[in-house]
């Protein structure tokens, strides 16, 4: 193998694996549309929820399970890490979500289960149990 | 036979002394904060790896 090669490879694997790490961190697609358009959105408790009486489709609402599912294995994970409770660290995950994530136009579900929007004249209400 | 009448007496005075003591079960429920305060305090510590979680998956958020 010539060393033009050899770097041609190296320069390879490394393009493929930063485009594999940036197509993990793009968030599904037609989900993030069913939050633009309010038919599901971030939940006090650290999930996706669907708001009631929209039409959600099996395939978003699919979607929104994986999603869910995952993010319960991540809380999981560090919350045996940290000694807290899944809950306590899925609440902590969702009190920065609620910070920065929400846009405005999308639908939130606040820690008494109300569901509510982000306006520009109604920015998002961190939960309670969140510090300042 | 003295120290039996004492003792009976004093037996006498604290049970006299327990019965009008009365219990009355509070109107409202009582409000504990503590757990809330263990709770929020949990929750700001876990507030760095909250971040990092949000950033290092960025596909989940």
């Amino acid at each position: 193998m010539t060393r033009k090669t050899t770097f041609l490879v190296a320069f390879t694997a490394a393009a493929l694996m930063i485009a594999g790490a940036s197509y993990a961190q793009q968030s599904d697609p037609i989900l993030a549309q069913a939050r633009a358009s309010g038919l599901v959105g971030e939940q006090a408790d650290g999930y996706l929820g669907a708001v009631p009486g929209a039409s959600v489709s099996a395939d978003v609402r699919g979607r929104m399970d994986q999603v869910n599912i995952q993010r319960r294995a991540l809380y999981t994970r560090r919350a045996a890490e940290r000694n807290v409770s899944v809950n306590e660290m899925a609440a902590a995950v969702a009190c920065e979500v609620f910070e920065s994530r929400i846009a405005v136009g999308e639908r939130y579900r606040d820690e008494t289960g109300q569901w509510r929007q982000h306006t520009a004249s109604a920015p998002v209400a961190a939960p309670s149990f969140c510090g300042d | 036979m003295r120290t039996a009448m004492l003792s009976g007496l004093a037996a006498a005075v604290a049970v006299a002394g327990c019965i009008p003591v009365q219990i009355q079960a509070p109107d409202e429920p009582i409000e504990i904060n503590l757990n809330v305060n263990i709770r929020q305090e949990v929750i700001v510590r876990l507030e760095r790896d909250a971040q990092e979680l949000l950033e290092q998956n960025g596909n989940l958020f």
